[in-house]
């Protein structure tokens, strides 16, 4: 078989840097391969991938020695555009990648680029519009499309150009359980039907763990190529079926629910009674409320009662209306009919209750993160800003600028500035985006402590083991209402679509695989 | 029926030109009215429609700001008057601009442009998509401060809404050349995706709008109806009839019915 995309010793260095980001890295990717790059963030996993199509370095500018064949084109002979008709590139934000106004023609700018004849235009955006699923959406403008909607548009654009190799920087971060489940899987149909190399970028490991051939594990300085189990095991990462598979001696370690069912059948597990605390006293409550934009209801009637101390998984679709509920919660967005009350009123915004918003770079302008923090403060002195930062492990990082963080410690800036105000009531929109592990255990730390100091959380998320380990409740919502609103266990589990995968291999109540690991040692 | 985006650029320019040649109020407040009609009849629904009121906006700014100006000079009603008409002008031509921005989609209008232009192209797409991005995130920071107590509307917080503005509009407008450029932007050949026919409704706004500036070019240039009225003592301005009539015909595309979006 031949290789789709061949590093031959290639360092790179970003200009200005101290280190080459990627240090000496050899590796051969095979034609027709389903390839996931995985690593913590700062490893180098988005330049590997921009270096497939020469972004890197003709756009970023830096230090690049070695070389990158692509489709056997060397990078530094061709430009990104000049390797168009090989390789597929999709941004981590497809929002900022569009060039046109319209769905079709935004599939079609690709192939008109490329001289495309317009009769395979047709049929090829007829392919890559029944493949994503998104018949529906071709003639609105790219602009009021949903986050998922967005993802699977940039995905079809990028197919319709019928390129070789595909490069997707997280396809799935945006897109609901079941719809990452389906783009997957016509990820993998391309790869198995036409012989496709698909290389994506990914942080939620248990999707996209069983459809892998190849995985690249990128560390700073290091890069490690193999087969799953065997890079997973290198890198002491994996879905959780892996982690747990390699905690309790199973061999091979298993990467598919499937898998991990076979072992599970012969391992005995002593369920300990943890009690949970139960809710404090209501904090913020909202009767039958409703809301829309230009006239569509997005919500049609909406009860729920947040108590102190707790922490909220906010689930559902995309487009079910979660960033609408947090806002009509947040008191930014005005309730249609019914009304959101705290204790005495209506909540007031930022003085109640703190919204962090989906992008937590919109709230961040100072040039270091003390900074950041006091500027929420200013005007009250009682309050000491070093508080904040040490409840947030944010001490080491006090005089770095925000820009400079890891896009996981950078959400820990934006809700403790959100949460200096005050509020005991802290509202997160999706905050687990481009998150790593690491991150994502600092956020579940943080809303642990939290609440263990009173405070209630609430997060929208379509990650459904961070719900299994980080929330006290889950609600979910769908057409508009709340559809199940109960402990994790009793929600997630009684769920096809949501279930995560400790739930799926062991049964009912098993949520997280620490909890596994430490019924089955004791 | 679908107006041609070449059209609709024909449409603007001449517009555009006879909003230029003239200050007579008797003509710019008719074109005003014409450019209303032509947006209200063939707008394309969606953020377009925003991007109409912003220039609005500035349209009010600029009359307001030409007619405030004559206060640091010599302030007496026939420099006042004007300056004002000065200010309808500008005001005018910015209404005209905004109007064929919201009927004409404006990537339509740069495809039209030859492919040599690669760098223009992509500075023009990056234009382009600047503006309504702007708009959405200024909205979306200052909500955002909102929420952490930072009320954007004293001074000194300026840079609270305008740092990360700015900077997630550059983060912003580097990914679009990256795609641009992956998508193969700027390689010689190319084709077109449903090329937009060229209809007879596009011919008649174009021979129209083409009259219009004819009539106003050879007032021009023999000097009669007024174009330019002297405020010198301030008075009422004369208008001809014709020239008010060939005004109108600029509002020929708000009388077709609106088909698929042009």
């Amino acid at each position: 078989m031949t290789d789709a995309v061949v590093f031959e010793r290639v360092t790179f260095e970003y200009p200005g840097a101290a280190h080459a980001v990627l240090d000496d890295v050899s590796l051969r990717l095979p034609e027709g391969s389903f390839v996931l790059a995985t690593g913590p963030t700062g490893g180098g996993k988005s330049t590997l991938l921009r270096a497939i199509n020469g972004l890197v370095p003709h756009f970023s500018g830096g230090r690049f020695s070695g070389r990158v064949l692509t489709a056997s084109r060397d990078t530094r002979m061709f430009k990104p555009r000049d390797m168009a008709d090989a390789v597929a590139f999709v941004p981590q934000d497809p929002a900022a990648s569009f060039v046109l106004d319209r769905v079709e023609d935004e599939l079609a700018y690709g192939m008109e680029n490329l001289g495309t004849p317009v009769a395979h235009m047709r049929r090829r955006i007829e392919e890559a519009v029944d493949l994503l699923g998104i018949d529906s959406l071709r003639r609105r403008s790219v602009r009021a499309l949903s986050g998922g909607e967005r993802q699977r548009v940039a995905i079809a654009a990028a197919l319709a150009a019928g390129p070789r190799v595909l490069v997707l920087d997280e396809p799935t971060s945006q897109l609901d359980p079941q719809g990452a489940e389906d783009v997957l899987a016509a990820l993998a149909r391309l790869v198995h039907d036409l012989g496709m190399t698909v290389v994506a970028a990914e942080h939620r490991l248990e999707r996209i763990a069983s459809f892998a051939d190849v995985v690249v594990g990128c560390l700073p300085g290091r890069v490690i190529v193999g087969r799953p189990a065997e890079v997973f095991d290198r890198l002491a990462s994996g879905p959780p079926v892996t982690v747990v598979g390699r905690a309790l001696g199973w061999s091979p370690a298993p990467l598919s629910v499937r898998d991990a069912r076979r072992h599970a059948a012969a391992t005995s597990l002593r369920r300990s009674q943890e009690a949970r605390p139960a809710a404090g006293p209501p904090v913020l409550r909202a009767r039958s409320v409703a809301a829309g934009y230009d006239g569509t209801e997005v919500l049609t009637g909406v009860d729920l009662v947040l108590g102190a101390g707790e922490r909220v998984a906010l689930m559902g679709r995309n487009g079910s209306g979660k960033t609408t509920l947090l806002r009509l919660l947040a008191g930014v967005l005005p309730p249609s009919r019914g009304s959101v009350r705290t204790a005495v009123g209506p909540p007031r915004t930022g003085v109640d209750v703190a919204l962090c918003p989906q992008e937590p770079e919109s709230v961040l302008f100072c040039s270091t993160v003390a900074e950041e923090i006091s500027s929420t403060v200013a005007g009250r002195p009682d309050v000491d800003p070093r508080r904040f930062i040490r409840e947030f492990g944010l001490a080491d990082a006090a005089d770095v600028h925000p820009r400079d963080l890891s896009a996981g410690r950078r959400l820990l800036v934006a809700a403790a500035a959100m949460v200096a105000t005050g509020a005991p009531v802290l509202l997160l929109d999706e905050p687990t985006r481009g998150l790593d592990p690491e991150a994502k255990a600092a956020l579940t730390g943080f809303l642990a402590g939290f609440a263990a100091r009173g405070g209630t959380s609430m997060f929208a998320t379509h990650d459904v083991e961070l719900a299994a380990a980080a929330a006290s409740r889950v609600v979910m919502l769908a057409g508009g209402e709340v559809i199940a609103d109960g402990a994790p266990e009793d929600v997630l589990g009684d769920s096809a679509v949501f279930a995560p995968q400790m739930t799926r291999v062991f049964g009912a109540g098993w949520l997280t695989p620490s909890q596994v690991i430490a019924a089955a040692s004791s | 029926m679908s107006v041609h985006p070449g059209a609709w650029v024909v449409w603007a320019f001449c517009a555009g030109l006879v909003a230029m040649l003239t200050t007579n109020p008797f003509y710019l407040l008719p074109l005003v009215g014409v450019s209303w009609l032509v947006y209200s009849a063939r707008r394309i629904p969606g953020p377009s429609a925003r991007s109409f009121r912003m220039f609005l906006t500035f349209a009010l700014v600029a009359l307001v700001l030409r007619s405030g100006l004559v206060l640091f000079g010599t302030l007496d009603a026939g420099n006042l008057a004007a300056a004002a008409l000065e200010g309808l002008r500008l005001g005018t031509l910015l209404v005209v601009f905004g109007t064929f921005n919201s009927v004409a989609d404006p990537y339509g209008v740069l495809r039209l442009a030859p492919r040599r232009f690669y760098e223009v192209g992509l500075a023009s797409a990056l234009a382009l998509a600047f503006a309504p991005r702007m708009i959405a995130a200024v909205t979306r920071v200052r909500d955002a401060q909102r929420l952490r107590g930072i009320h954007i509307s004293r001074m000194r917080m300026l840079p609270a809404l305008a740092v990360p503005v700015l900077e997630n509009g550059m983060e912003d407008a580097l990914v679009l050349a990256e795609s641009m450029d992956a998508r193969g932007h700027g390689r010689g050949r190319r084709s077109r995706y449903r090329p937009l026919p060229w209809t007879v409704a596009s011919s008649i706004v174009a021979t129209a709008a083409m009259t219009a500036l004819a009539i106003f070019l050879i007032a021009a240039i023999n000097d009669v109806g007024g174009l330019v009225p002297s405020m010198l003592p301030p008075a009422w301005p004369g208008a001809e009839s014709i020239l008010v009539a060939s005004v109108c015909l600029l509002a020929v595309p708000a009388l077709s019915p609106k088909g698929d979006s042009p």
